[in-house]
């Protein structure tokens, strides 16, 4: 396991405080944050390359924080990925086996097993020049995998490449842990990438971390509205407890004048009326009720009846802009294009919208 | 005149004006007592001198520079400005006045101590050294300083990472793919140190056969009207020092990785 605790890195005009990471073995940890937020820096204190001013570093029960770089057993993928140019690809990733004088037929099979599934036997023989950037990419995970580190950190491996090259290289990504299982730290402020292959996320923001959990946690149950705002999350309501009905075990919402009804069980335990909380509902969350078609029970606490304000394509989905008529409350509803063509949608129709009770999360 | 035509003009102007200089030598070549003064053995001797001196002042300047060089490129540390802008001094400071210094600074008590328990300096060929070596040192630490700050420190970070020690990660990533610049750097330096003149007639001297390098025994040639050997002395300089430039273009056809 890599504990990261209490780190504390003081810069001329920067500083991060007290920060605690703890990573699985076997686990791919995104620590997502805005740019220019200190992530790089994080990296490089856990690398070895500035010394905390305070804090301590545990690998697998081995305290770190004052060895040098090259005792950590710690790879490293930076932004700009570093591969070698004088070397060629082979001489690139066989560098560090070949650095600590390791014998090099103890890791044949695996580096062989890492060029197949990364598909570049081709490619061994060239000089990082003339490789493509999803080519560096591959060869820059190699080279860090290669001497089986304890932990692999990747610096916004991704930033700059073509989406389709992205997306081949989240796959690869993804199949490279799956098949190896390398304990990951991955730094970035790109949500795609940590929804796609983060087992746990760390949601950093302002020099602390705001949030761990897995990706779900993260998306659906952000714990501040911090967190749901550097998420971007749409449909977030600033909304007044009015009441608790007893009967049904909910808690009555206001915003706007328009009333929501959650369920007690999973919403925060300092809930009381009058008190002002944030209610969140993720646009893929609401439901778009067809005419004519039975309502499930459970559904029927939260309808409400509006008008379509705008519809864009966004290739993959479509986002509709949907206003309540009470309260006039802007949701973002994003919908599958098949289910899009289905529900014939257009600007200006007036349509109904339900909300589960699992898709309804409140943010104290 | 457009704009293009007036900065390619000038351009073959300057290029013009130097070749018209080296061109006019050749009006005395092959003249009365030319081929004499090339077989001289004095005029040998300065061609030796200056170039083992010149060989020598610069692997000290490598030796001392590099290091220097590179702390200035990678690392922040207290008087970092003030040791930047002191390399600076031999290329401000006339070479008279630094070799100057030198005959000041072996009159004084430390200056005699070296003098008699380790090397003789004034008037001694190690004394060219010397000259040299202050004149070259300072520019072969800016020029290399250049070179590595071309290098990301990023592929020492993954070197690093990767289990390479620093010295390690310094000789087996920055020095190679710093080679190029290092080695144009050398390059130029003895070039410059070849053609030290000031510092080192006021420290060394001017004696034929012992301290006269190749310069010094331009300006001497000169003052007794010996224009042939002025000449050979001064093509030989000016050969070596297009087939320094010459090097220094083959250094960027050879390390050529991106």
């Amino acid at each position: 396991m890599i504990k990261i605790e209490r780190l504390t890195i003081l810069l001329k005009s920067f500083g991060l405080f007290n920060l605690d990471i703890e990573i699985e073995e076997g686990e791919f940890h995104f620590l997502l944050g805005p740019t220019g937020s200190g992530k790089t820096l994080i990296l490089e204190s856990i690398i070895g390359l500035h010394k905390p001013r305070e804090g301590r570093i545990w690998i697998n029960g081995k305290e770190v924080q004052n060895l040098y770089p090259e005792k950590r057993e710690i790879s490293y993928v930076p932004q700009d990925l570093a591969l070698f140019p004088h070397l060629n690809v082979l001489e690139n990733i066989i560098y560090g086996i070949r650095i600590k004088n390791l014998p090099l037929r103890d890791y044949e099979a695996y580096i062989q097993a890492l060029i197949r599934v990364t598909k570049i036997e081709h490619l061994l023989k060239r000089y990082p020049v003339n490789l493509s950037g999803g080519e560096k990419k591959r060869v820059a995970l190699l080279r860090a995998l290669a001497p089986k580190p304890k932990l692999l950190l990747l610096d916004e491996p991704l930033t700059g490449l073509d989406p389709s090259i992205k997306v081949e290289i989240q796959q690869l990504m993804k199949t490279l842990h799956q098949s190896f299982h390398p304990t990951i730290l991955y730094v970035t402020h790109d949500f795609e990438d940590a929804y796609l292959l983060g087992d746990r996320i760390s949601i950093f923001i302002d020099g602390k971390i705001e949030q761990v959990g897995k990706r779900d946690e993260i998306f659906l149950r952000p714990k501040s509205k911090k967190v749901a705002q550097f998420l971007g999350l749409k449909n977030l309501f600033r909304s007044k407890i009015l009441m608790l009905d007893h009967t049904s075990q909910r808690w009555i919402l206001k915003t706007n004048g328009l009333n929501f009804s959650v369920p007690m069980i999973g919403t925060l335990s300092q809930m009381e009326v009058g008190k002002e909380v944030d209610l969140f509902i993720r646009p893929e969350e609401v439901m778009i009720i067809r005419e004519g078609k039975p309502i499930k029970e459970s559904l029927k606490r939260n309808i409400f009846e509006g008008e379509i304000i705008d519809i864009l394509d966004r290739g993959g989905y479509h986002s509709v802009s949907f206003q309540t008529r009470e309260g006039k409350i802007p949701f973002e509803i994003s919908i599958p294009n098949y289910a899009f063509r289905n529900l014939n949608l257009s600007i200006g129709k007036t349509i109904k919208i339900a909300l589960r009770d699992e898709s309804l999360w409140v943010i104290g | 005149m457009n704009f293009r035509t007036t900065m390619i003009g000038t351009s073959i102007f300057i290029f013009s004006f130097y070749l018209g200089l080296i061109l006019s030598l050749f009006y005395f070549v092959g003249g009365k007592g030319f081929w004499e003064a090339l077989i001289n053995p004095f005029t040998l001797y300065s061609i030796r001198l200056s170039l083992i001196t010149a060989t020598i002042a610069t692997l000290f300047a490598i030796l001392i520079g590099l290091p220097s060089a590179y702390a200035l490129s990678r690392y922040e540390f207290v008087g970092k400005r003030v040791i930047d802008t002191f390399l600076e001094i031999p290329m401000i400071v006339s070479p008279i006045a630094l070799g100057a210094s030198f005959l000041i600074f072996f009159n004084t008590p430390l200056g005699e101590l070296i003098q008699e328990k380790g090397i003789l300096f004034v008037f001694e060929v190690p004394g060219i050294v010397l000259a040299q070596f202050a004149t070259i040192a300072g520019l072969a630490t800016r020029l290399m300083k250049a070179s590595l700050d071309e290098i990301s420190p990023r592929y020492e970070a993954v070197a690093r990472s990767l289990g390479s020690s620093s010295w390690q990660a310094f000789y087996r990533i920055t020095l190679p793919l710093a080679f190029k610049g290092l080695l144009a750097s050398v390059i130029l330096s003895w070039a410059k140190a070849i053609g030290e003149f000031g510092a080192t007639v006021t420290l060394a001297g001017a004696m034929p056969g012992k301290t006269e390098t190749m310069p010094i025994a331009i300006f001497t040639a000169l003052a007794s009207a010996n224009i042939e050997k002025a000449i050979i002395l001064i093509l030989t300089l000016v050969f070596l020092g297009l087939a320094t430039l010459y090097g220094i273009r083959l250094t960027g056809k050879v390390y050529k990785y991106d």
